[in-house]
């Protein structure tokens, strides 16, 4: 295209209105898609149940109440207990694979990104499908162990927490590395180095700098795992047997089953609250991290 | 630019798709494997309608969808389980059938017609009928021992036991073990069954209504819940899955076509049912999925194996102690289900 006269200002012209409108659309995603439901979710909690039409006048804080039944408070802490274990182990795995992949050349590094995301492209209901064929009875795995001979019977394993906690690590994997790569990405070669040119042993310098260093990272994969972990009741249907292990269980059956909406509703702003908690103490240690860079 | 005329094309070509003249379309919310393709094919062979096959698992989550798509018309047939249609009728989320265009209901058992569930069928047409009874693996269980319910109970079969995803059903069995009703409102009743049942609880391995068939054929559980047709169909995978009719009483429902509020295309729907009611299709669907046809003229089409097959088609002794399950109302649903969360969460 030529460039003719007057273009630049045409040009700002444009700009203008383009930015309005991105940014308009990006507000207007955030406040429809995210702020609108979310509030609808707080609105409905307070309300009454009603058999005829899900909701209903006055508002009241019994569904808040209800959670702490000691029934449900057993069912969150359970959840609270398999997501903690969920992220225990992705934080093992992850945390290794993050480092090794930060050390890597750029090109191996990017494939191997590559590969951790190329699972995404598959849907996780179908891949939890999938799982279930590897951990059943006469699944793959267990042919496998007794074809080889290790075991002579079968191991139990479908329809177990043990089963519900692979799959979760397996979904959620992912998103433990990703953010811990990114804080192994950064980090500098040459604190490392001055941790050892200042006589600090590995280990040392590994507890004292490099630790603290991606302890941002670990929060964001914690907060990545942890919340979601509680959530994905698919995965505690299909590989656990249906039986209310998450607050994701319990979040569905209100809504499906029981029609409970103001108790299905109170429990998901629990879980919300929880995340907001997480991510006030990920806030909090980013500022130290940083009032620490500048002393 | 490049990119956002990349999307303008796409946009175009997305609204250019939906502008095209559609086919007129049946959408038919069912239970999952409830329908064989085949008589899907020939339906949209013979009318050209095409039908959009969507599933659920529970009456539960069917009636939760329907009732929040109230207005919306996103379904023109579903197949509620006996109670649930009473239930629905009486919410006012049922339209009225049509009888004018419906061929072929005088063909309909006349014990399954007319019920206090919806009095002159004027909302519902039934489809299919079935029991839920005992099942378990010749090969890994012995035969003898299992006549009742109340062998579930037995400690040999610790983490072997395989229960339906159904609230009432699951009850069902633990009031009748009980002695009591599997349709009792009382709630020290109701109570007393969660008691029993806790103890039945860590025998059992997991709850399927999606397909009841297949933990037992994938080796997961030895015993348990099973419905007739599901049992028909798993034992042409495994011939040692056998079917029991419990001593304390056999569950028997009857699953109706009904026609949600606002559907939007009931034309299409009328004439789904009048297809399916056709003798021949109703035998051919009765063999393939093996749950018991109401339609008499289809029964005389059957093959003497699936007529004579005591799953699919109890004999009248079978039937001893047997219980229809009835609406039990809003309270007392209540009250089961504040339980069946319990049990479920092993408390």
């Amino acid at each position: 295209m030529k460039r003719r006269k007057g273009w630049p200002r045409m040009h700002r012209v444009f700009q203008q209105p383009f930015k309005t409108a991105v940014l308009l659309l990006v507000w207007g995603w955030l406040l429809l898609l995210v702020l609108t439901p979310n509030l609808l979710v707080v609105g409905a909690s307070v309300m009454t149940r009603d058999p005829g039409s899900f909701l209903s006048l006055p508002l009241t804080l019994d569904s808040y109440r209800q959670l702490f039944d000691p029934l449900y408070l057993d069912v969150f802490l359970n959840s609270l207990y398999m997501a903690g274990v969920t992220t225990f182990f992705c934080l093992l795995i992850g945390y290794p694979f993050a480092w090794a992949l930060s050390g890597l050349g750029k090109q191996r590094q990017t494939l191997l990104i590559f590969l951790l995301i190329v699972p995404f492209w598959t849907n996780s209901l179908v891949r939890t499908y999938a799982l279930k064929l590897l951990l059943a009875t006469n699944g793959l795995t267990n042919n496998t162990l007794m074809g080889l001979g290790l075991i002579n019977e079968p191991l139990k394993m479908l329809y177990t927490e043990g089963a519900v906690i692979i799959g979760l690590v397996y979904l959620l994997l992912p998103f433990m590395i990703l953010p811990l790569y990114s804080v192994f990405d950064d980090l500098k070669r040459e604190l490392l180095m001055a941790s050892h040119d200042l006589g600090a042993g590995k280990l040392s310098t590994f507890l004292h700098v490099t630790v603290p260093l991606t302890l941002p990272g670990v929060l964001a994969g914690v907060m990545l795992v942890l919340l979601p972990a509680m959530g994905l009741f698919f995965v505690a249907d299909i590989l656990g047997g249906s039986r209310n292990l998450l607050v994701g269980n319990v979040i569905k059956n209100q809504f499906l089953d029981a029609r409970n909406w103001p108790f299905g509703a109170a429990a998901s702003v629990l879980l919300t609250l929880a995340m907001a908690v997480l991510l006030f103490a990920h806030r909090l240690s980013q500022r130290r991290l940083g009032e620490e860079a500048q002393t | 630019m490049k990119k956002l005329a990349l999307a303008g094309l796409v946009a175009a070509t997305l609204t250019g798709c939906s502008s095209q003249e559609e086919p007129q379309v049946l959408n038919l919310y069912n239970w999952s494997e409830y329908m064989p393709q085949e008589v899907l094919d020939r339906f949209e062979e013979e009318t050209g309608i095409q039908v959009v096959y969507t599933t659920y698992d529970s009456n539960e989550a069917m009636y939760a969808r329907l009732k929040l798509l109230d207005e919306s018309g996103d379904y023109d047939l579903a197949l509620p389980s006996t109670y649930y249609v009473s239930k629905m009728r009486q919410e006012g989320l049922l339209e009225k059938i049509d009888h004018s265009q419906i061929e072929g209901f005088e063909k309909l058992d006349p014990e399954l017609i007319n019920l206090d569930i919806d009095p002159d069928n004027e909302y519902s047409i039934p489809y299919l009928w079935g029991t839920t009874g005992l099942a378990y693996d010749a090969s890994d269980v012995d035969g003898d021992e299992v006549t009742a319910w109340e062998d579930l109970w037995d400690e040999e079969y610790q983490g072997r036991v395989m229960l339906t995803n159904d609230m009432r059903e699951v009850f069902h069995i633990g009031l009748r073990v009980l002695g009591y009703s599997g349709n009792t409102t009382d709630p020290d009743e109701i109570e007393e069954a969660y008691e029993k049942l806790t103890e039945l609880m860590p025998s059992v391995r997991t709850f399927n209504s999606d397909a009841p068939r297949m933990p037992y054929l994938e080796g997961e559980t030895d015993i348990g819940m099973i419905w007739n047709g599901e049992a028909v169909m798993g034992k042409e995978d495994m011939a040692s899955l056998e079917y029991v009719y419990p001593e304390e009483g056999i569950i028997v429902w009857l699953d109706s076509f009904v026609i949600p509020k606002n559907a939007g295309n009931p034309d299409a729907a009328h004439q789904f049912i009048s297809f399916v009611m056709q003798p021949e299709i109703s035998a051919l669907i009765s063999e393939e999925i093996g749950y018991a046809t109401p339609n008499l003229a289809a029964r005389e089409l059957l093959s003497d194996e699936v007529a004579n097959d005591r799953t699919s088609y109890p004999a009248p002794a079978d039937l001893t102690n047997a219980e229809f399950q009835e609406d039990v109302g809003d309270d007392a649903m209540q009250v089961y289900t504040k339980y069946w969360e319990m049990l479920k969460s092993g408390q």
